[in-house]
């Protein structure tokens, strides 16, 4: 741990998480989210990272702490929002051949949250040639894979989920980090990791590659200001073993901590922030979209961080998922 | 680098006298890289050599080529004429050590008294960031088959360089970068992911028509292909 210790990283989830909460009603899906051209951006993406990053929170914390109550809440109610798993069979039927609602779904199942004849419907669709042949940038590609897994839709091979193609599994030089290629790396590790949960899902040579680079990368994104993505590389850097409590990474949760709002808001960017924040927070659409994601990958950072290693008491060896048997008893249908 | 504040005509000369360096290493002529003499070297030329330090004698270092008797004596004014003060900082008196060293070594029958190595403590524990760039400003101790206190102590941390490197292009740093790259050619167990031989080149791609961004790549060239540290 930096000089910010456990309890310091922890408020910053929950300020993270408190802010979210008051903020629930903005994720809520609105009727152009059930349109087949719907903006998806604004309105199934930040339910499934909102149904993400509770998932991962309820995961590492134990029953009866506040963290694990609130995100658990908020689990439910975004699924509730969903109809109970009921819209992504509505979503399928617009779009049979889109993957954002899998990818969504994926997020609930991976806590337990399923909805059987979805399950059914995306598995038909996933046995198409045509699936497997749509064009997708690598990380996409990646991140059905594991939402097809994560769905007990498909289990891929193991070969099929070493993320080939995407700029970080080509480990390329360091010093040609930018912003799209952090989020692609970040997401990567996301997928490979089952967010978070699975650490020894990140092949050696990555974690090497993250362990010499990363401290580099998210000094510059936080000199920057880009809070989304250094909470990003905290997260990815919490999954690197050698990484946890790194030196390198000394005095980034101090800066995180530094631009975290008295709300609990936490800006994409630092400059862009001013504006909507002047206007008058909640009546400015500019104002969430500037904010939710931030915050979310905020309080994921943060829990990661604080993560007791091999995930809270009292679960054993859950959530090593790729190294034992997946999905075990959840009845694959493919 | 230090000598921000200073004056126009400081780093213009600075400038010139890097250019010089530069030509030299390129040609392998070094007899022109200094005044050809006292009389001709004026304060300011004085100051400019002190600026760049050991540098300014690099081609004769490198090339292993016999020093110029005339400019030999224009460094060696400047090395006395800028002792480091009892107060100065741990760069300036490592960088006018590297002077001395670099003067008794090109003359060793002189009369010039070598001072004592400086302490490194002052890198002890120091964040990546803090030491990469304290080495980019001591760049020209970075030589091979070295063995002083500074070079010892980057021989520590070349993952940490390296870093330091990557935050430096990402900067837009192009001498911190350039200086850091200058070591990173001579540390060991430089990961081969860096890819430091395209980084030198994008950074002389970006920031090379800096003189003294241009010294430290020549400088790393030659480095590279005379061979590691001891």
């Amino acid at each position: 741990m930096t000089a910010t210790g456990t309890r310091e990283i922890r408020e910053v989830a929950e300020h993270a998480l408190a802010w979210t909460d008051a903020h629930l009603a903005a994720f809520a899906l609105g009727e152009d989210a059930l349109s087949a051209d719907g903006e998806v951006d604004h309105s199934w993406k930040p339910l499934g990272e909102l149904a993400q990053v509770c998932a991962t929170v309820s995961h590492h914390t134990a029953p009866q702490d506040p963290l694990h109550t609130r995100a658990a809440a908020m689990l439910d109610f975004a699924w509730g929002q969903t109809g109970e798993g009921e819209l992504f069979r509505h979503m399928q039927r617009l779009e049979p051949f889109a993957t954002y609602p899998l990818e969504v779904y994926g997020a609930f199942a991976s806590a337990g949250y399923r909805h059987r004849a979805y399950e059914e419907a995306a598995a038909v669709v996933a046995r198409t040639r045509s699936w497997w042949l749509t064009e997708q940038e690598p990380t996409r590609r990646l991140a059905v894979l594991s939402a097809e897994e994560r769905s007990g839709i498909r289990r891929a091979p193991v070969e099929e989920l070493l993320p080939a193609g995407t700029w970080l599994a080509g480990r390329p030089e360091p010093w040609t980090f930018e912003r799209d290629a952090g989020y692609a790396a970040t997401h990567v590790v996301f997928h490979l990791t089952d967010w978070g949960r699975d650490p020894a899902g990140l092949p050696p040579a990555l974690a090497d590659y993250l362990h010499d680079w990363l401290p580099a990368w998210l000094d510059t994104c936080l000199e920057a200001g880009m809070w989304d993505l250094s909470c990003e590389l905290l997260s990815v850097a919490a999954t690197v073993p050698r990484l946890t409590g790194d030196p390198a990474l000394g005095g980034a949760w101090e800066r995180i901590r530094a631009a975290q709002r008295p709300t609990g808001a936490l800006p994409e960017l630092e400059h862009h922030s001013g504006d909507t924040e002047a206007a008058g927070a909640d009546d400015d659409p500019h104002y969430f979209m500037n904010h939710y994601h931030s915050t979310l990958m905020a309080a994921f950072a943060a829990v990661l961080t604080t993560a007791r290693p091999g995930g809270p008491a009292g679960e054993g060896t859950e959530g090593t998922g790729r190294k034992g048997p997946r999905h075990s008893g959840q009845g694959a249908p493919a | 680098m230090e000598q921000s504040g200073t004056s126009t005509l400081l780093q213009g000369a600075v400038q010139d006298l890097a250019s010089s360096v530069v030509s030299a290493l390129r040609s392998g002529d070094h007899t022109h890289v200094l005044p050809a003499g006292t009389e001709e070297a004026g304060d300011v030329t004085l100051a400019a050599v002190r600026v760049l330090g050991a540098d300014a004698l690099l081609p004769g270092t490198l090339l292993r080529t016999p020093p110029d008797p005339a400019g030999l004596a224009v460094f060696r004014k400047a090395v006395e004429a800028y002792p480091p003060r009892a107060d100065a900082a741990p760069t300036v008196r490592w960088s006018h050590w590297a002077m001395a060293r670099a003067l008794h070594r090109a003359d060793p029958s002189g009369t010039f008294e070598r001072p004592d190595e400086p302490g490194t403590g002052w890198l002890d524990g120091a964040s990546w960031q803090f030491l990469t760039h304290q080495l980019a400003v001591l760049a020209p101790l970075a030589l091979p088959g070295e063995d002083d206190g500074v070079t010892r102590a980057a021989g520590r941390r070349t993952v940490d360089v390296a870093r330091g490197f990557v935050r430096a292009v990402r900067r837009r740093d192009w001498r911190q970068a350039a200086g850091a790259g200058r070591w990173l050619t001579l540390l060991p167990g430089v990961p081969e992911t860096l890819g430091l031989r395209a980084g030198l080149e994008f950074v002389e791609l970006m920031g090379g028509q800096d003189p003294q961004v241009a010294l430290q790549l020549e400088a790393a060239r030659l480095l590279a292909r005379t061979g590691a540290l001891v």
